[in-house]
C-alpha cells in the first residue's frame, strides 16, 4: 500500500476512534447532564435499576477506541517526521503538540483513573460498598475531565491543520 | 460541595475557558 493510502486510512481511523471515544463523553454529559450520586442501596442489590444502567454502559469500547485514536495520532506524527517537534512544542507544530498532550493525558486519565475506579464500581474489584459509592464520584469527575479536556483538544487538532488565530 | 463538573454547562464553560488560556498562551510564549 502507498504512502498517501496508508495516511488516508490512519487519519480515518484516528477521527472514527475519536468520535468513538469522545462520543461516549458526550453521550453522557447529554444524557445525564447533572451528578446524581449513586448510593449504597443501588449497589447492595446487583438487579437494581441504576447498577444495570451502570453495568451495561460498561463495554469496553470506548477505553480501546481511545488506544486506536492515540496511536493513529502518534504514528501519523511519527510518519510526517513531526514527532519530536510536536514533543518540543516547535513553531507550527506546536498547536498539534499542544492536542497531542492534550490526548495523551485523556488517555492516561481513563486507563489509569476511570478504569481502576470503575472495576471497584462494578464489582469487577472485590471493595466495599462504602468504597464503591467513592469511587463512583472518581469516575464521575474522571468521565468530565476527559469531556472537558476534549474541548481544548479538538481546538488545537483543528489548530494544527489550519493555524488561523495561532499561525500569527 | 458542588463541582463544576456536576453540570454540562459547568464542564462545557470550563473546557471553553481552558481552550481560550491555552490559545492565548500559545500565542505569547510559542514563536
Amino acid at each position: 500500500m502507498d504512502s498517501l493510502s496508508i495516511d488516508l486510512l490512519l487519519r480515518w481511523g484516528h477521527f472514527i476512534a475519536g468520535v468513538i471515544w469522545v462520543g461516549h463523553n458526550y453521550s453522557s454529559v447529554i444524557q445525564r447532564p447533572n451528578w446524581r450520586a449513586l448510593n449504597a442501596a443501588d449497589l447492595i442489590d446487583d438487579q437494581s435499576p441504576r447498577f444495570q444502567a451502570l453495568l451495561h454502559r460498561e463495554h469496553g469500547t470506548f477505553r480501546w477506541a481511545s488506544v486506536v485514536a492515540w496511536s493513529a495520532g502518534m504514528l501519523m506524527l511519527w510518519r510526517y517526521g513531526w514527532l519530536m517537534g510536536a514533543i518540543t512544542l516547535q513553531g507550527t507544530l506546536a498547536p498539534i503538540g499542544i492536542g497531542m498532550y492534550i490526548g495523551t493525558l485523556m488517555m492516561a486519565n481513563v486507563w489509569l483513573v476511570l478504569w481502576p475506579h470503575q472495576q471497584k464500581v462494578l464489582g469487577l474489584k472485590p471493595a466495599s460498598i462504602a468504597e464503591r459509592v467513592r469511587c463512583s464520584r472518581i469516575t464521575h469527575l474522571s468521565s468530565r475531565t476527559n469531556t472537558m479536556l476534549s474541548i481544548p483538544l479538538l481546538f488545537f487538532m483543528a489548530a494544527g491543520a489550519h493555524g488561523g488565530l495561532l499561525a500569527g | 460541595m458542588r463541582h463544576p463538573y456536576d453540570t454540562a454547562a459547568g464542564t462545557i464553560v470550563l473546557g471553553l475557558l481552558l481552550t481560550g488560556a491555552l490559545a492565548v498562551l500559545a500565542r505569547l510564549l510559542i514563536a
